[in-house]
């Protein structure tokens, strides 16, 4: 399926037309993203750093993983709302990056696997868990993120 | 020039890696200490004692600050010129040093009080201990964690905005640091 056509169209949309014709929208938008994804690896990191036995080792992991919820949720929809604009003004520079595509299908991974996976072990009983797998689900977490954020930072630098 | 500050720069494809390194560990490190200033503002994080949040993360936001300022001292290395008449980039080493004097000043005052009042086992202990196992968190301690919260979100947003030469104040072009 080529994607090309709804790409072309994304780029034509007033959302775009409005962010490329003016100064501020584009750099507002980008430093609200950069943002979010502080707050969003924070309240990823301090469970998968649980999940590791670092950190907030004093308390049960649900509870550590009930309090970063929230912020892990707030952050990613915050995440999806300003990375619409800056996907749809930037339409064709994207499709054509081949780390758009890289961030896109660890994101895809990085959603999936964090609501299925992730989520079942962080709300399980601790006792039950044994030591290999929350380490497992902790580490691939980490790395699974961490390609998101790489493929990210590397549409803006190498195309 | 310094020859290796030129070929840091000029490397294939280095500096791309450099500036992407950097933003990871920065992410890491500001989403560390985003973690704690939350649960001092007393608005995340709440069934952590604070002095654990502080405690345990401790070592990691150090580990993560040393390595994202490593690889902002190599970007700034490899290329001084570009972020010497920066607006963005001087507002952004002030801030940092805003959010340095803050968590100092947090320590040295509040926090420390507080410590030693738990090791003398004086009576105002115990509105000590209530506050790092509850939501109720002083006054003081909130403001430290508010400002902490805002300035590092400003570094963040200053270093992304070191990319916009252009949209900063005038009286700041007019310094003519370019020339």
């Amino acid at each position: 399926m080529d994607l090309l056509p709804f790409f072309q169209w994304m780029g034509s949309i007033p959302l775009s037309t409005y962010v490329l014709g003016h100064t501020w929208p584009a750099p507002i938008v980008q430093v609200i993203h950069l943002v979010a994804v502080a707050v969003f690896v924070g309240a990823l990191i301090v469970v998968d750093m649980r999940l590791l036995g670092r950190g907030f080792t004093a308390r049960p992991l649900a509870d550590v993983a009930r309090d970063a919820q929230p912020w892990l949720i707030g952050a990613f929809i915050l995440l999806f709302i300003t990375g619409l604009p800056s996907l749809t003004s930037t339409a064709l520079k994207q499709y054509y990056s081949p780390f758009f595509w890289w961030k896109m299908e660890a994101l895809l991974l990085g959603v999936i696997f964090t609501f299925t996976v992730r989520r079942k072990i962080i709300q399980s009983d601790e006792a039950r868990l044994g030591s290999v797998w929350p380490k497992v689900v902790g580490i691939m977490s980490i790395a699974i993120w961490t390609s998101v954020t790489i493929g990210a930072r590397l549409i803006g630098l190498m195309g | 020039m310094l020859e290796s500050s030129i070929s840091l720069r000029e490397a294939f494809n280095f500096y791309p890696w450099l500036l992407t390194t950097h933003v990871l560990f920065t992410s890491w490190f500001a989403g560390l200490i985003i973690m704690m200033d939350l649960r001092l503002a007393g608005i995340g994080n709440l069934s952590t004692p604070f002095s654990q949040t502080q405690k345990r993360l401790f070592p990691w936001q150090m580990a993560t600050m040393g390595l994202s300022s490593l690889t902002g001292l190599l970007l700034f290395y490899g290329d001084p010129m570009r972020f010497y008449p920066s607006f963005y980039f001087w507002l952004k080493l002030t801030l940092m040093a805003l959010a340095g004097v803050n968590a100092v000043v947090f320590h040295m005052t509040v926090y420390e009080q507080a410590l030693s009042r738990i090791e003398a086992k004086l009576t105002e202990a115990r509105s000590w201990v209530s506050w790092d196992f509850s939501g109720v968190v002083p006054f003081e301690a909130r403001v430290a964690g508010f400002l902490s919260l805002v300035l590092w979100a400003s570094v963040i947003i200053t270093g992304r905005m070191i990319a916009y030469s252009a949209l900063v104040p005038q009286w700041w072009l007019d310094l003519g640091l370019n020339n």
